[in-house]
């Protein structure tokens, strides 16, 4: 392929990731696949946000449960990334030569992917996750970037102090500059917690890939070895501040609240996007939602070819979900084409993709407030069967 | 199905929709909350696995061209085959628009000829079903018919409907076109044929040269005994729109689950064009009856046995009640809509009250504000 025009800034988008905090909900799928906020996968976000920033080239690197990843990716044409140049390319490891093994680490994976990159000879690398709710501008972070000439930029965001002991902290000068990084600290000097986004030089991030490949002692991490190295070498380091909507939805506990924020207008996430700002998802083709004489639904968000029957309240019902006669569904989020039998009460608790609730059952039980910060969500993982007049307590797990 | 290419006619003539085709064709009528009349066909075919289509438009197609751009949501993005959109065209001599379908068909005959498929599909576009066309060809190969005519049990509502008389084989004996409503039922033509593609443009030649355009009057009805003219009869769900009263009661006939899932989870999948909208919003005063909610909607008053479109707004207090509400509408504060029709991006302002009667719905045209 001649590459007529080389590409300023492409983005490689880390999904390769097991998820293993989300349980059942990960067991047959890679993390970014999982269903998100009625109609959308957690992926949607970071695609939507690289076509909304004007990054056309998007190389997805997958290893684990690659399947419904790669079909829901496709050609990327919900995204607009079906290109004739560039557009959004899935990546696993590969054979090269005699060799070929696993992505090892975060920048292992780039590492492997290096001839990808070169193909497009880009400028700027932008590095992203697969698991986190988020509208970001990257433009703005790359303007950033070049502003301060650096070498590599950071995005962080400011967590509460009592949390910062959970994230890769950043400590920056009063210009906004880095001069260390803390992988969860236990005494954070500072709040500026590392979202995982990454704008490098591909330069400058090629040849620090391969040394750090060539260091046998190195466990290939951006977080705990580029940047540290980087930062060492006395190269340009910078924070880029975001101050919008995110959250990192690793755990079961994380992606619920995520899933209330949606319908929480404090909570500063928009999925609407007036501004030029949409989340794009592939589409499920069904009818719309139906909602009969005997449903009563407030204060809820419901999704295409949904059919409700019962009550539903502070909650997110996906697409094609079905909530039957006398159903109660509150505080939960009941994923697409999952059935409700008539009469079961669903409570604080998230209900996998095509899962079925028998009638009369009781799945987890109504909450104030998180225990130790995690709320005790009951999951019911996809596919799974609660029997009629079945229980699941909170934080219980079915498969 | 590669042997039978599609010619859908965008704009027909017979209806009577009055506002709500002034600004379109009968085939990019709204329909059932995020749909457009022409998504059935056009799903219908390609779940059928026709795929070579052209669509003969008539005027103001520009919401019909913009609905279905490359056909991609149609999966008719093809490099073989796909879609063609035939503009409305004026034959030097005449400087008129087409004057029916034959002299449509006579100007695409180089769509026709050139194309390799053997089999025409040819249909309007204003009914909404999910069959599967195999079976159409499968039982005109059978019974070696040289046009089969699609039909359904209906009563007669409006004229100009075509009533089919068959013998027990299904060989049609008699065709009319009606003069007036009927209480009777009858087997009504659906306007959809399959007919060999020579044999069609022998047709097409030979009654363009006489100056006769109907396909239906000159053809169909005064040819009966001539051609072999089969009845294929659709049993299952069907709605015709060609009326303001047929719109409305067939939009609202879908609040009905059994036909729903005939409509939309029978044969194959209907697509429409993706427009990326987000899941609806139930705000706490929400109090939603019997009714179908396309995403997008942002809801705080009550809806009762109604149908809403693609980002409807529905302000605090406000009561809509039997009513079909077209995409972007805003039903503002304590305003209350009852047994109406609103077109796309209608407003109704704060306390007004809109009302019509069931047997006669009250039409609010696009764009318009109360």
């Amino acid at each position: 392929m001649n590459q007529r025009k080389n590409k300023e800034c492409i983005a490689m988008l880390l999904a390769g990731g097991q998820g293993t905090r989300l349980g059942v909900l990960t067991r047959a799928v890679a993390k970014p696949a999982v269903p998100f906020g009625g109609k959308y996968r957690i992926i949607d976000f970071p695609l939507s946000n690289c076509i909304n920033s004007g990054i056309d080239t998007v190389g997805v690197l997958t290893q684990y449960q690659p399947f419904e990843l790669n079909q829901y990716i496709g050609n990327g044409q919900p995204w607009d990334l079906d290109r004739l140049s560039g557009g959004v390319y899935v990546l696993p490891p590969y054979m090269k030569g005699n060799a070929g093994e696993w992505y090892k680490g975060t920048a292992n994976a780039i590492y492997q992917n290096i001839m990808f990159i070169d193909r497009f000879n880009p400028e700027y690398v932008l590095i992203l996750s697969g698991d986190h709710i988020y509208k970001m501008d990257y433009d703005e972070m790359l303007d950033c970037h070049k502003k301060h000439n650096a070498d590599c930029t950071i995005a962080v965001y400011d967590v509460p102090l009592e949390q910062a002991s959970r994230f890769g902290i950043m400590n920056t000068n009063p210009d906004g500059s880095v001069y260390e990084f803390e992988e969860k600290p236990k005494h954070p000097k500072s709040t500026k917690a590392s979202m995982g986004i990454y704008i490098f030089n591909w330069s400058v991030l090629r040849q620090y890939l391969i040394d750090d490949e060539a260091n046998p002692d190195s466990e290939n991490d951006f977080g705990k070895n580029i940047i540290p190295n980087m930062l060492r070498d006395g190269k340009v380091l910078w924070a880029h501040e975001f101050h919008g909507y995110w959250k990192d939805v690793g755990t079961v506990s994380s992606l619920w609240e995520a899933n209330m924020d949606l319908l929480d207008d404090k909570s500063g996430i928009n999925i609407g996007g007036d501004g030029g700002d949409k989340i794009y998802a592939r589409n499920s083709a069904e009818p719309p939602q139906f909602i009969a004489a005997s449903a009563l639904v407030k204060h809820a968000i419901v999704s295409e070819g949904a059919t409700v029957y019962g009550e539903v309240k502070d909650s997110i019902i996906s697409h094609g979900a079905h909530v039957g006669m006398g159903a109660r569904v509150i505080g939960s989020v009941v994923l697409p084409g999952a059935k409700i039998a008539n009469g079961a009460e669903v409570y604080y608790s998230i209900i996998g993709e095509n899962a079925t609730i028998g009638a009369g059952a009781v799945v987890g039980a109504i909450q104030t407030a998180p225990v130790k910060g995690e709320w005790q969500i009951a999951l019911v993982g996809p596919g799974a069967k609660v029997a009629d007049g079945g229980k699941v307590k909170p934080a219980e797990m079915v498969e | 199905m590669n042997n039978v290419m599609g010619v859908i006619f965008a704009s027909d003539y017979e209806t009577k929709l009055n506002e709500l085709t002034i600004h379109r064709t009968t085939a990019s009528l709204p329909f059932c909350g995020r749909y457009r009349l022409i998504d059935f066909t056009l799903s219908n075919m390609v779940n059928s696995g026709i795929t070579q289509i052209g669509i003969v438009t008539r005027s103001n197609y520009s919401s019909l061209m913009d609905h279905i751009r490359m056909g991609r949501d149609w999966d008719l993005n093809r490099k073989n085959s796909g879609i063609s959109i035939f503009p409305p065209f004026v034959l030097n001599a005449s400087r008129e628009m087409y004057k029916g379908k034959i002299e449509a068909l006579y100007s695409i005959q180089g769509f026709l000829s050139h194309n390799p498929e053997e089999y025409v599909l040819l249909t309007n576009s204003n009914v909404a079903m999910n069959i599967d066309f195999n079976k159409v060809y499968d039982a005109h190969i059978k019974n070696g018919a040289d046009v089969t005519v699609l039909t359904h049990k209906a009563c007669p509502t409006s004229s100009r409907r075509m009533v089919v008389s068959a013998q027990e084989d299904g060989r049609i004996k008699d065709i009319y076109i009606t003069e007036k409503p009927e209480d009777e039922t009858y087997d009504i033509g659906l306007n959809i044929y399959l007919i060999k593609k020579d044999l069609l443009i022998k047709i097409v030649e030979k009654q363009y040269s006489r100056g006769c355009f109907d396909w239906e009057k000159d053809v169909l009805t005064k040819q009966v005994h001539d051609l072999k003219l089969y009845q294929y009869k659709i049993d299952g769900y069907v709605a015709v729109v060609d009326d303001i009263k047929s719109f409305y009661n067939e939009n609202i006939a879908l609040l009905d689950n059994d036909k729903r899932n005939k409509l939309f989870y029978g044969e194959g999948v209907i697509y429409t064009k993706v427009k990326d909208s987000v899941p609806t919003v139930y705000m706490d005063n929400a109090c939603v009856k019997n009714s179908l909610v396309a995403d997008g909607c942002v809801i705080d008053g009550t809806v009762e046995n109604s149908v809403l479109f693609r980002g409807v707004k529905v302000g605090k207090g406000a009561v809509i009640k039997n009513s079909i509400i077209m995409e972007n509408g805003e039903v503002m504060e304590n305003a209350e809509v009852c047994y109406a029709i609103t077109d796309k991006d209608v407003t109704i302002r704060n306390g007004r009250t809109i009302s019509g009667y069931e047997t006669y719905p009250v039409v609010v045209a696009k764009g318009k504000t109360v």
